[in-house]
């Protein structure tokens, strides 16, 4: 780790502040990711600006058909949510699945999200969910938010308030983790929503997180394994490493989103 | 550096450490609590796992300064008046160690896991255990000791 | 002799499975990144970013700046020192009476680096981030230079050279066996089977990564070398080798060790570059690894590459085995690193078969890549595989029973002690007992319904198995001594030299030497890594720990009753064949007097060493592996698996489950997952972490069914035979063969390790399409 300022923030008014003045200060919330970033000496930043405590960033909320969840508010504590259990009861199998027990009792929400790893799980979600990213500075709906590998709309010194998740009439989501690192090498999230199917598909991007449409016109006319089973996913845009090459990866993600659609259509 | 104040195993302790001080190096190197390991550096293994606010972390993941104000637990504060924790003695009675560096950390992620799941299904085990690595026991052994840890707390 | 514990042991108002857990279980173990010297300095090493270089220049001058730096040290400086020349234990002949050609090494890379993470220089602070923010100050000019990672194409005439007295790369090349008898079977079989058995490098990585603290004192000349070790005797002799320095003036301190899987035995560069830190500072000096050094700097394992032949005659008889065998060393050789591949499967080239034309080539070659050495069953695992996936193969392409093959080519059970071809005896054993018994216990009739029952569920389900031999080791140093010194209460201190890394020598040799003396294990406390005992000893490894210092153990144990009973006659005014031991005391026969141990210890220091030597044992086993294959995704679930093993005379159960769950489970790793890749090209690796390389996890199999079959040893006195390694042994061919067992009806071809998920969905794809 290279050295650096450590710094609490009081309220979120002082750390937008903060970090919108010093460009290569960066805001410390769950710190799952960036710690470890820092202790591989991969980025050098000159302070951190711990948010993970603000109150702003706190709180759980169903009303008005959305479930709203502050940023700071950790993997653990959505997973263990009665409100979020019985609101999008996928979110919170989703968020009991994330890394392992100790990460999800570090990590938290808006982190992840923020940081938009290719290989998180919570992306999959916002995006199919169509949630809308609420920051300091504005509103930004899912498909606007995230623009490729660890890249999203946000602007510097702009944080991440809370998510809001319209409740949708059902969803599911479905993963493969990677064996080591227990990332996903292909998470299928899909959700019936307002604006109707939507699927998700983290883990196997070449660009992040994306929307499958042709399996979402595929389970538009019914929910079942076989509609994705006929299916192919062009392997174009697919990520490829030491682990999967693209073809398996489109496989896995066919298969993850044949095992959330079964487990939603056995729902209905 | 940061001055940082928190309770350790019940005694509260303050110390001045450079900023990315990690928890598990301020522990073992300030306060010379050894029994907390650090066995990699990617966040993997959970050797140096202890209870902050009565949950789980990992000590090398988290900076000491984010530790401020908390209740940190270490495998040297598990045992309570001489007696061990239903964990440690769990662990040692169905031999779910064998060299022992893991075993702090998996004691610590056992002690969360029954206050969690006080009757552990094998899957909540395995699922509970994601976070640990151990080289030696093949978990076969570990597996049973968070069982056992189970029964002993309930018959405690 | 069967000392099981069925009840637990009680020290200290705990039950502990083992007398080492209490302080385990506690946080009160001490590994070597907790020793804290006074005054000690910190240090971080600047490792090569490259495959193979040439250096140019390296200037420190702004690190040497640094806040809280005391010294910086480069590869000028180590050869200034004489440290250059890491010792060989690689000292036999080879083929045509040719000596191996042994690479000089620098313990900081001079002129030249030959991997990514080949150590460029020592920097030395006050704290350790000082250190390691001061490594990036020192600017390197290299200049790049071709490198090979693959140990087939670095043999290749055009391939980049390493180094200048190693021509080819190839620094040994031995023969065994009887080529001509081989050809001539050859030539007669009714089927021969062909196959390439690459036993792939995997990183041992014991959990507590690597550690090193070293003073120096200048008034004796003395260092003091705090390190993981599987035996201090071992590390100090290859300290002293490498250094120059005499034996008596290195002192090894170890105490708990946190894995070693013979990773822990050997003597490091880095420890080395440490002494001639803490030498040139004057000051204590520490440095602690972390994982990701570790990946690039421990010794990796494995890494054999194996083309095999097995010829039989129309019945499935063995007529014949041909190998060839290269040994992917790295850059460097590790001291041990190249004797095992090229002892061990030659001690064990019949496997538990009658075959008597047997042939093997084996070369060692370098590349640009982490030097290799022991790993846990070193090269026992790899000729096990290569001969039982020969077998297995051969059996499925004659359509002959796997396990009647093995029935037909078994040595016979009345044939012991038998005389392999290539030398050695083995001396006791039961093959068709060991088979049959795994055979009943695995259920290996009911398999067609479970198998009928997967199809249904659209799994693919296999069940393979693997009957193998292993030599424990014999160990390099001339015997093995046990000291044991009486205390006033009664209670025994025992001294090893042979180190335990989880193994549980605590438990284990107390358990021996108490049954010796009639006293319980709890009054026995055994101390190991103490250097100025000045023990004779063999480090832990091979096996051979149970067989050598266990034994002694014993013979220690009855050495000190004969030594005590004169002491105890003249106390007792009588003749010493009025004196009766038992259970810690000594009666008279002649009166009702008697004296215990701890008293006779009051009176004048009650001293014994018990010293032993024993050649190789010849543990075995059959292990059945049961497996299912989710077809969609690759992925394997381990249903079942079976272990029937022979190492003797076992002295704790629990000890040795304990011991086979983890050695299966690193084979399951390395089968199923573990692997270190390289890029081909740039020679980086790029398996360097937990995150990318993968570590069985719990979960991994549900459940291990372990059962015995003693044939007592003869080596050993205590009928015992060693197995801290035949897991890994057995396991390697007992899951592939499972695996080709689900996949060959499916016309997939013969799949290399790791047979990861991936690898597996890519061949069941390709074989669809191929249909």
């Amino acid at each position: 780790m290279y050295s650096f300022q450590y710094r609490k923030a009081k309220s979120l008014a002082e750390a937008g502040e903060v970090l919108a003045r010093d460009g290569d200060a960066k805001p410390l919330s769950g710190g799952m990711t960036l710690i470890p970033t820092l202790k591989q000496r991969l980025a050098q930043p000159t302070q951190l600006v711990d948010i993970a405590g603000l109150p702003e960033l706190a709180g759980i909320d169903n009303k008005n058909g959305e479930l709203t969840i502050g940023a700071a508010t950790r993997h653990a504590v959505v997973a263990a949510s009665k409100v979020v259990q019985d609101a999008i009861p996928a979110l919170a199998c989703l968020a009991a699945g994330i890394g392992d027990p100790q990460v999800r009792n570090r990590g938290t929400l808006g982190g992840s999200v923020a940081n938009n790893d290719p290989a998180a799980d919570y992306p999959a979600a916002v995006l199919a969910l169509n949630a809308k990213v609420i920051t300091t500075k504005r509103e930004i709906a899912a498909a606007d938010f995230f623009q490729g590998m660890f890249t999203t709309a946000l602007e510097p010194g702009e944080l991440i308030v809370k998510i809001a998740f319209p409740l949708p009439k059902s969803a599911a989501y479905c993963k493969f983790p990677h064996p080591a690192s227990g990332y996903a090498m292909a998470g299928v999230f899909i959700a019936q929503t307002a604006d109707g199917l939507r699927v998700a598909v983290t883990g196997a991007g070449a660009s992040g997180v994306f929307r499958w449409t042709e399996a979402e016109q595929a389970l538009a006319k019914g929910i079942s394994a076989a509609a994705i089973e006929k299916l192919t996913l062009a392997a174009d845009d697919i990520n490829e490493d030491i682990h999967g090459t693209r073809e398996y990866r489109a496989q896995l993600v066919k298969v993850m989103a044949t095992r959330a659609a079964a487990a939603l259509s056995g729902k209905k | 550096m940061a001055k940082i104040t928190l309770k350790v195993n019940g005694e509260q302790r303050s110390a001045e450490v450079e900023d990315r001080t990690l928890l598990a190096n301020f522990l073992r190197d300030e306060l010379k609590l050894t029994g907390t390991h650090v066995g990699c550096d990617t966040s993997q293994c959970g050797a140096c796992t202890v209870h902050v606010d009565g949950r789980a972390v990992k000590s090398c993941t988290m900076l000491a300064a984010q530790a401020e104000g908390c209740e940190v637990v270490t495998i040297e504060g598990l045992a309570k008046n001489g007696k061990l924790h239903p964990a440690q003695a769990a662990f040692t009675e169905c031999h779910a160690l064998q060299c022992g560096f893991c075993t702090p950390g998996m004691i610590m992620t056992t002690a969360a896991l029954i206050k969690e799941h006080p009757q552990p299904t094998d899957e909540q085990i395995i699922h509970g255990l994601e976070g640990n690595l151990c080289r030696c026991t093949g978990y076969l052994n570990i597996v049973k000791a968070v069982k056992h840890a189970a029964e002993l707390q309930k018959a405690k | 002799m069967d000392t099981h514990h069925s009840h637990l042991f009680e020290v200290g108002g705990a039950k502990l499975a083992r007398l080492e857990d209490l302080r385990l279980i506690k946080g009160e173990g001490r590994y070597a990144a907790d020793w804290a010297l006074p005054n000690q300095a910190h240090a971080a090493f600047l490792r090569s970013d490259r495959a193979h270089a040439k250096i140019l220049s390296v200037n420190t001058d702004a690190a040497r700046k640094a806040k809280g730096v005391l010294a910086v040290l480069t590869g000028e400086d180590a050869v200034k020192a004489g440290y250059v020349k890491p010792l060989s234990m690689l000292t036999f002949a080879g083929k045509d009476g040719r000596k191996a050609s042994i690479p000089e090494r620098p313990v900081l890379a001079h002129g030249r680096v030959r991997f990514v993470g080949d150590l460029v220089a020592l920097v030395i602070a006050e704290t350790a981030l000082q250190a390691q923010d001061a490594t990036e100050l020192i600017e390197v000019d290299y200049e790049d230079l071709p490198a090979v990672v693959s140990p087939r194409a670095t043999l290749e005439p055009g391939a980049p050279q390493l180094h200048d007295n190693v021509p080819g790369n190839l620094c040994f090349e031995q023969e065994a066996g009887d080529a001509a008898a081989v050809e001539a079977a050859f030539a007669k079989a009714a089927h021969v089977t062909k196959l390439r058995l690459d036993v792939t490098r995997v990183a041992p990585n014991p959990m507590e990564p690597r550690a090193c603290a070293v003073a120096f004192d200048a008034a004796s000349g003395k260092f003091t070398v705090h390190s993981p070790v599987q035996g201090i005797n071992m590390m100090r002799m290859q300290l002293a080798a490498y250094t120059g320095v005499a034996d008596d003036k290195i002192e090894v301190i170890a105490r708990d060790v946190g894995g070693g899987f013979g990773q822990r035995s050997i003597g490091y560069p880095e420890y080395v570059a440490l002494m001639l830190g803490a030498k040139t500072l004057g000051r204590p000096v520490k440095w602690v690894s972390s994982r990701s050094e570790g990946f690039l700097s421990d010794s990796h394992g494995r890494a054999n590459y194996i083309d095999g032949e097995l010829a039989l005659d129309k019945d499935g008889s063995f007529l014949g085995m041909r190998i060839d065998w290269i040994a992917d060393l790295g850059a460097y050789l590790h001291p041990a690193g190249p004797v095992s591949p090229m002892r061990n499967p030659v001690t064990c080239l019949n496997g538990v078969y009658k075959t008597q034309a047997l042939y093997g080539r084996w070369r060692v070659a370098l590349t640009n890549t982490v030097p290799v050495s022991a790993y846990r069953g070193a090269a026992r695992p790899e000729i096990a595989f290569a001969i039982e996936r020969l077998v297995d193969e051969a059996a499925a392409q004659m359509k002959i029973d796997p396990a009647e093959i093995r029935r037909r080519n078994f040595i016979p059970a009345d044939a012991f002690p038998y005389k392999t071809p290539t030398g050695s005896v083995y001396d006791i054993a039961d093959f068709h007992g060991v088979l049959d018994k795994a055979m009943k216990l695995a259920d290996v009739a009911g398999f067609p319904k479970r198998r009928a029952e997967s199809e249904k569920r659209g799994m693919i389900r296999g069940l393979g198995f693997s009957t193998v031999i292993e030599n424990s080791g014999a160990g390099m140093f001339p015997k093995d001594e046990i000291r044991l010194e009486v205390h006033a209460d009664g209670s025994i201190t025992a001294y090893s030299v042979s180190h335990s890394q989880g193994q549980g020598h605590e438990t284990t040799f107390a358990q021996i030497i108490g049954d010796g003396l009639g006293i319980p294990a709890e009054r026995i406390r055994l101390r190991q890594g103490i250097g100025e005992q000045g023990l004779i000893g063999n480090h832990t490894g091979g096996s051979r720990t149970i067989v050598g210092a266990g034994t002694v153990c014993s013979i220690a144990a009855k050495k000190l009753i004969e030594t005590a009973t004169p002491l105890a006659a003249e106390q007792l005014g009588v003749e010493p064949s009025q004196v009766a031991y038992g259970h810690g005391e000594f009666k008279s026969t002649a009166s009702n007097r008697k004296i215990t141990l701890g008293e006779l210890a009051a009176k004048k220091p009650l001293v014994v060493t018990g010293e032993g030597k024993f050649g190789s044992t010849f543990p075995n086993g059959c292990h059945v592996a049961e497996i299912e294959i989710d077809p969609q995704t690759g992925v394997t679930e381990v249903v079942a698996y079976v272990t029937v093993d022979d190492c003797g005379t076992v002295i704790n159960h629990t000890i040795v489950e304990g011991q086979m769950h983890g050695a299966v489970a690193q084979g399951w790793g390395q089968i199923f997952g573990e692997n270190i890749v390289y890029d081909p090209e740039t020679g980086q690796m790029l398996s360097g972490s937990f995150m990318d390389y993968t570590m069985p996890k719990a979960g991994w199999i549900k459940d291990i069914t372990i059962a015995e079959h003693t044939t007592f040893g003869t080596i050993s006195p205590l009928g015992v035979k060693g197995m801290g390694e035949s897991g890994c042994t057995a396991s390697l061919a007992a899951l592939t063969n499972a695996m080709m067992n689900a996949l060959r009806p499916l016309g997939v071809p013969p799949l290399d390790m790791p047979l990861t998920a991936h690898k597996v969905w890519q061949a069941i794809t390709a074989a669809k399409k191929g249909k």
